[in-house]
Order: C-alpha cells, then sequence, then structure tokens
C-alpha cells in the first residue's frame, strides 16, 4: 500500500501560465486524484455593469484576457447587435474577421511554446515566441495597441485599416508561414516530444461529448464542433472553412489540432484580404439595449457565449460570460486522474487554460 | 615525496590538489558562464554577461539565511566539502577508486538534504536524484575497471603520464560515457531532479527549499563537479605526451559544447526512460567493451 | 520519429544575430498608428466634460470653473475613448507611452487668460518630479510639442 502524499500545485507555480491551484493526491509519482479550486484572480467584472454604461463597458469586457482579447471585445459587441438589431457594414465583418484569426495565430503560437516550455524545451519555446513578435507588430500597426486592441465598438469598428497595411500584413504572414512550419515540425515529428505527448491524457469521444468539453480539446478527440460553421453571416463557409478534427483524442492530437488552426487561420485572413469590400466601417447606434441576447464566438480556446440583458437604460442589467475554459476544466481534471507526476504540466496545458477568463 | 595514510605523494601533487581547490570554482564558473551565453544565443537571446554565475553566488551569500531545518544546511554544506575532497583526491592523482566513492558520498548528502527539507517538491526531487545516482553509477564503475585494464593502474597520476592513449581501447565506454554524462551534467533530456531551465513540474527540484548560501554552496558544488566531470573525459586521452594534453582539453570542451547543443534540441524525460535507458546503454556498450578488453589481455595483446 | 529536428534552428541562432535588443538602451521604435499617451490642446478645450465621463477607468478630471484639465497617467488605460469623444477635437494619442516611473505622474493643464504671459513649463511627460499636488503651467506650445520622451533621458533605467 503505497503511501499518498497531497501536493500543492499552484496557484504560483513557475509552469502555470494562469493561478489555478491543484491538489493532487499522489502516489508515489502517480496521480490519484486532482481536486481544483479557483477563484484567485476573480475580479468582479461582471458587476460593472451597474457602474459603466453599455457603450464604455466593451473596454472592461476586452480586458477580462490578455490572449482573448479579441474575442471578448467582438463578443460583447455582437451581443449587444443583436439585442439592438443593429447590422454592421461588411467590410467591419471582413475586418473582424481578420482580427479574430490573428489573435488565434497569436493565441496559439503563445500556447506552443508554453508547451514545449512545459516539457523542458526552452529553445523551441523562444522560437516559438519570437515568431509571435511578428503577430505582435502586425497588431500594434493595425490596431494601436499589441496585446488590448480596443477597436471594437457596437455598431462596428473604431478605425479602419488602409490598403497598404492590409497588403504589409498578407506580405508578413506569407513570410511567417515556413518559419511556422519549421517548427511545427519538430512538435509533430521529434521523437523526445513525442514520447512525452503521445498517449498522454487521452479522451474518448465519449468522454469528450459527456463532460462537456469544447474547442480544440473537443477536436482533438474526433468531435466536429467550431461555432465557426454556425455563423449567422456565412462568412466562414463563404471562405470554405472546415473545422480541423483529430482522432487520437491525446495530447499529441490536441497539439496537432492547433497547428493545422494556425495554418488555417492565416488562409483565411489572407483569403478575407483578398475580398474585402470596400465601404464604412460603423454605422450610428440610437437608443438601448432592451431585450435578451446571446451571442456565440470561437475563441481559440473554444465557444465562448456572451448573454446580455438591457432594460432600456444605459445601463445593462446584466451580462454574462460564459468562457470555453470553465467548459474544459472537468475534461482536464478526468485526464489528470491516473497521470504522472511528470506530465501534469502537459495535461493541465493542453486544454490551454485561461483562467482569467474562466474568473472574470 | 612525503607519507600520507600510507601512501607516497609528492609534492607536485600537493601543489595540484590545491590548484584544484583554488582555481576549480573559478573554471567551473567560467564554464557555467558560458554555458549560459552560449545556450542564450542558441535561443536567439542575447544571454547574460559571462561572469554572471559569480555575481549570482556573491549576491546569494549577501542574503538573509531562510532555510526551514538547520539540518539542511549541515547535509549540503558536508557534501560540499565531500566534493572539494573527490577534486583533491582527483586532481592530486589519487585512486580512482576512492574518487569514485567519495563523489557518491557527496551526492548522497545532497539527497538527504533535499530530504530533510519537509516540502513535497523537494523530497521528490530527491528521489529523482536517487534514480538518477542508479542510472549513473554501474557505468562509472565499469569505466573506472576499463581503465585498470587498459592503462594497468586504478592510480589517476599513472593514468595520465604513460601508457597508451586510452580512448580506442575505450571506445564502447566513452559512447557509454557521453550518454551518462548528460546525466551527471543535469542538461535536457535527463535534468530530472533540478532543473536550471525555467520551468519545470517540481518547480525548482532538490533545491526548492535552499536559499542564500546554502543554495551559493550548491551553485559552486556544481562548479566543482562540471571540472571533475571533464577531468573524466580528460582520462580517457591523456598518456604523458604534451600533444595529447593538449588534444584531451579541446577534446573535453568540444564535447561540453556538444552537451549544450544537445540541451537545446531534447525535450525533457521522464525517470522511466532516464533509468531503463541508461542500463542498456551501460550493459550494451560498456559490457562489450570490457570484453573486448579481457579478450585483449587474455591474448597478451595489452600489458 | 526525429533526433535532433531542432538542431538546425538552433545552431542557425547561435551564429546569427540575436532576435533581441537592449530595450531601454536601445530605444523602441513605435508605428505611428500607436495608441500612446494622451495630449491635449488646452486652449481648444471648453471643459464640457465629456471626455471624463467617456473614461472607464476614472483617469480624467475636468474642472469647469479652474478651466484645467488632470488626467492620471498611471490610471490611463490608453483606449482612446476620449479622443473619439471630444467635440472640439482638442485631444490625441502621442506616438509613444508613458515612461515608466516610480511615483504616478499627474498632470495638469490650465488654460491662460489670453492677456497673461505665458511660462515656460516643466510638468511634461518625461519629468519625473511631479506629485499629486503639484500644478503646471503648461502653455499650448509645450503642449503641443510635447516630444517624444526619450527613454535614455534620465530615467530610472538602472540595470
Amino acid at each position: 500500500m503505497a503511501k499518498r502524499t497531497v501536493i500543492p500545485f499552484g496557484p504560483q507555480h513557475p509552469v502555470l501560465p494562469e493561478p489555478v491551484h491543484l491538489d493532487l493526491v499522489l502516489e508515489d509519482e502517480t496521480v490519484v486524484e486532482a481536486i481544483p479550486s479557483i477563484g484567485y484572480i476573480h475580479r468582479g467584472l461582471e458587476k460593472l455593469v451597474e457602474k459603466r454604461e453599455w457603450p464604455e463597458m466593451v473596454s472592461v469586457i476586452e480586458r477580462i484576457c490578455g490572449i482573448c482579447s479579441f474575442g471578448h471585445g467582438m463578443g460583447y459587441c455582437l451581443s449587444i447587435e443583436g439585442n439592438m438589431g443593429i447590422q454592421i457594414p461588411e467590410r467591419a465583418e471582413y475586418l473582424r474577421l481578420i482580427w479574430h484569426e490573428l489573435g488565434r495565430v497569436h493565441s496559439h503560437l503563445l500556447w506552443l511554446g508554453l508547451l514545449a516550455d512545459s516539457f523542458g524545451f526552452e529553445s523551441l519555446y523562444m522560437h516559438t515566441w519570437k515568431l509571435r513578435e511578428t503577430v505582435l507588430d502586425l497588431f500594434e500597426r493595425t490596431t494601436g495597441g499589441r496585446v488590448i486592441f480596443s477597436v471594437c465598438k457596437v455598431g462596428g469598428l473604431r478605425r479602419d485599416v488602409d490598403a497598404d497595411t492590409l497588403a504589409l500584413m498578407e506580405r508578413k504572414l506569407t513570410e511567417l508561414v515556413p518559419e511556422i512550419e519549421e517548427l511545427a515540425k519538430v512538435f509533430i515529428e521529434d521523437s523526445s516530444v513525442g514520447s512525452r505527448l503521445k498517449g498522454v491524457g487521452v479522451l474518448t469521444a465519449e468522454e469528450a461529448a459527456a463532460l462537456g468539453a469544447v474547442g480544440p480539446v473537443a477536436r482533438g478527440s474526433g468531435l466536429r464542433m467550431d461555432v465557426r460553421l454556425e455563423e449567422k453571416d456565412r462568412l466562414y463557409v463563404d471562405l470554405g472553412f472546415e473545422p480541423c478534427v483529430e482522432t487520437a483524442g491525446d495530447s499529441h492530437a490536441r497539439c496537432v489540432v492547433r497547428i493545422r488552426e494556425l495554418f488555417q487561420s492565416i488562409e483565411l485572413i489572407k483569403a478575407a484580404i483578398q475580398r474585402i469590400p470596400d465601404g464604412e466601417v460603423s454605422v450610428p447606434v440610437k437608443g438601448n439595449p432592451e431585450r435578451e441576447y446571446i451571442a456565440r464566438v470561437e475563441q481559440p480556446r473554444g465557444e465562448a457565449y456572451y448573454y446580455s440583458k438591457g432594460a432600456g437604460e444605459k445601463f445593462l442589467k446584466r451580462i454574462r460570460v460564459r468562457t470555453p475554459t470553465n467548459a474544459n476544466i472537468p475534461a482536464m481534471v478526468k485526464t489528470l486522474a491516473g497521470a504522472q507526476l511528470a506530465d501534469v504540466p502537459i495535461l493541465i496545458l493542453t486544454i490551454d487554460p485561461c483562467i482569467s477568463c474562466t474568473e472574470r | 615525496m612525503i607519507s600520507f595514510y600510507g601512501s607516497e605523494i609528492s609534492y607536485f601533487q600537493v601543489i595540484t590538489a590545491a590548484v584544484f581547490v583554488v582555481c576549480g570554482p573559478l573554471v567551473g564558473g567560467l564554464i557555467a558562464g558560458f554555458d549560459r551565453k552560449i545556450t542564450a544565443r542558441m535561443q536567439g537571446r542575447q544571454g547574460p554577461p559571462v561572469l554572471q554565475p559569480f555575481y549570482d553566488v556573491l549576491k546569494l551569500m549577501e542574503k538573509e539565511p531562510a532555510t526551514v531545518r538547520g539540518s539542511q544546511d549541515f547535509y549540503i554544506m558536508t557534501s560540499l566539502i565531500f566534493c572539494v575532497i573527490t577534486g583533491v583526491f582527483f586532481f592530486g592523482g589519487g585512486n580512482l577508486l576512492m574518487v569514485i566513492f567519495t563523489l557518491t558520498t557527496a551526492d548522497i548528502l545532497l539527497v538527504l538534504g533535499g530530504f530533510a527539507s519537509n516540502s513535497s517538491y523537494s523530497q521528490i526531487g530527491a528521489e529523482r536524484e536517487l534514480v538518477q545516482l542508479m542510472s549513473t553509477e554501474p557505468m562509472i564503475i565499469l569505466l573506472t575497471i576499463g581503465l585498470f585494464l587498459a592503462k594497468g593502474s586504478f592510480g589517476v597520476a599513472e593514468i595520465i603520464s604513460g601508457g597508451p592513449v586510452a580512448f580506442p581501447y575505450l571506445a564502447g565506454l566513452f559512447i557509454g560515457v557521453l550518454y551518462i554524462f548528460t546525466i551527471k551534467l543535469r542538461k535536457s533530456p535527463f535534468d530530472l531532479s533540478m532543473s536550471h531551465h525555467m520551468h519545470q513540474e517540481l518547480v525548482k527540484g532538490l533545491t526548492t527549499e535552499f536559499s542564500g548560501r546554502t543554495l551559493a554552496a550548491i551553485e559552486m558544488m556544481h562548479w566543482y563537479e562540471n571540472v571533475i566531470f571533464l577531468g573524466f573525459i580528460f582520462l580517457f586521452f591523456a598518456n604523458g605526451t604534451p600533444l595529447w594534453w593538449v588534444l584531451g582539453i579541446v577534446v573535453c570542451l568540444f564535447l561540453y559544447f556538444v552537451e549544450i547543443l544537445i540541451d537545446n534540441t531534447y525535450a525533457r524525460m521522464r525517470w522511466q526512460f532516464t533509468l531503463k535507458s541508461a542500463w542498456a546503454v551501460t550493459i550494451i556498450f560498456g559490457g562489450a567493451n570490457l570484453l573486448v578488453l579481457y579478450y585483449l589481455h587474455a591474448s597478451q595483446l595489452l600489458s | 520519429m526525429k533526433f535532433l529536428s531542432m538542431g538546425k534552428v538552433v545552431l542557425r541562432s547561435l551564429f546569427g544575430k540575436p532576435s533581441t535588443y537592449g530595450y531601454p538602451f536601445t530605444p523602441r521604435e513605435y508605428p505611428d498608428t500607436l495608441r500612446g499617451a494622451i495630449g491635449i490642446d488646452i486652449d481648444a478645450c471648453i471643459f464640457c466634460g465629456l471626455c471624463a465621463r467617456k473614461c472607464p477607468t476614472d483617469a480624467i478630471e475636468v474642472n469647469r470653473q479652474e478651466k484645467s484639465w488632470t488626467i492620471k497617467r498611471m490610471q490611463c488605460v490608453y483606449c482612446s475613448y476620449c479622443v473619439d469623444t471630444c467635440m472640439k477635437n482638442c485631444l490625441w494619442t502621442e506616438h509613444t507611452h508613458v515612461v515608466p516611473d516610480t511615483v504616478k505622474q499627474v498632470d495638469t493643464y490650465k488654460q491662460e487668460p489670453p492677456e497673461a504671459e505665458e511660462e515656460a513649463a516643466e510638468e511634461q511627460l518625461e519629468t519625473p518630479a511631479s506629485t499629486e499636488a503639484s500644478l503646471g503651467q503648461t502653455d499650448s506650445e509645450s503642449a503641443g510639442q510635447a516630444e517624444t520622451p526619450e527613454p535614455q533621458e534620465g530615467e530610472p533605467a538602472d540595470a
């Protein structure tokens, strides 16, 4: 009968990207059970609707998380626009798609770097983040900020991007693709990386569906679910979007899903830049939201939905954001049971936890 | 010659041992500094100045002591003393078997220091350090036997000052020692117990609960150990002639560079893989080499 | 299965230039579209207070009686809602950020009555001496030329 020890993992731990606490019950380096607790970064942002008028609330919602920032801003704006029945111009829709997919590229590059770091491959981590800098510079040039963009508003966008900058974006992304391919080959084919990722944290399709996994976690287990398929205005489907699905269900499959989505996002951005129409980027907005509305967005981590409830005043009655990590934590806890201690950081990172989003 | 516990030691050996005690940390620290700089350049960063390890150790010595238990400090300091004694034996030309066992003692004391603090991270790190020790000890012992068979003596002074160059006869053992080298130098893929890389699931592994002067002592122990292990590599090449001495040093430095390269091109492995692969390499390469050496002895091709 | 697939990348960066540069000793070049610190043309301001109402972090304070406009530099999040809202277009974003400092900089701009003499003011972005209590007499020219504060200029950038 091996002795059981309980290791407190987090909230301050160098390998965790965000503060989450796990009590790992160990028997000799095998995790028997993992008990999570969250709440270390709850800031009460949803309560701020009582103090900030709904047009200014965008800047608060954007700052829920630094990586999914654009998705949050866009999701909130979509929710209010649906609430008030506003139709934004087509150019604004294309630009939102471009920025959202660029945000996905950035998020997946960041995640790949963190994954490499979690199994001790520091040089791969540094090289992946070097590529991320190119994407951040593109953000700074088009939106004015590297992390928080402040470019979405209810009714469209706050600033436009001219044709020269779009051409520059296309060029930089085309230059980025071979460099990402070189590093992607290391992730997918290298033997030492493979021995750390393959067979680790297997989630079958039934388990993923039963636990409510979303995003790349579900797509890595063979479930074909993506909000971009059901998007109202068919923009993604028009551009030929098809979700990336792998069937193995282990960490390697989830890594492959994200890498494929990376390349797919770059293709989507380039296709959108080719087809973007001219026109206005915003419409004037009058009145106040009066109904309830839920908007859904496919964040880099999965499906997020934004619920807003207005009552005809300048202050909303309630907003609620359900972020994808919230739905993926049960899947993470399930994969942790029976894992080796050395695999714990990989399993935590494989769902791409964004605890700031989870706890707002 | 002076008489020391029954064996005769020349003044020259005393001087070399003293030089090691004083210059060992300097050389080891410089090697560590170049290590960090080269690693940073491989990762696309600028890297710290080459003298940074010295600045770090000096700063650590100024810090307020904050150990959990007094016995931790005792174990680490004794471990450092044993490390220095190992170096004195090795660079003073003493008995190789003695060197191996004092080195092992130093490592065990480090493990005890890790266990003495009650932190769970430290304890798991200490367990992994024991696994690392189990992986490397067989190879080191086979190396000692191989050197005896090739050079005819267990004494370091005799090994480096005469006889044939050991390398061709010990090719298999050399490959095995290279594999073990990665574990001993605590480099990826085998930096299980206390990694110098940033993010490890055991926070800082064995060294989690140490700070201040004790952590400085552990750093200096790493420096001493690195110099001693490079010395082991040197044994393969030295035979008393200046040419092979210089070549030996060059090969040592080149192999250290190769270790840095391997550190940056591999992910960290789990302990089960480390143990199994190290024993496999030991048995296959080390065992085969020893069989060849015994055959050569039996057929009088080697004295 | 591949071994050493990272070897090429690693050796290439070993013998090439590092991809980091030595900020803050090497200054950063920002693009023109950067949403940087907020600048104001105080003489055009009518002190309506809309910018203060729209600010999500309450960093702006407008005093109509004293004709002063105060911004807490460290509380501003560079969202530039104030710039969009201003009816007189007297606010803009600079092409640099506020330089990091050890005190919370608060900058106040006052509109001088037309007949008073302008005094050259030092309450610019790069002065570390502004505290909560100090008020500056910043005239419109200095506000208009709020230069890019160079990071090397006496900033606490000691390594």
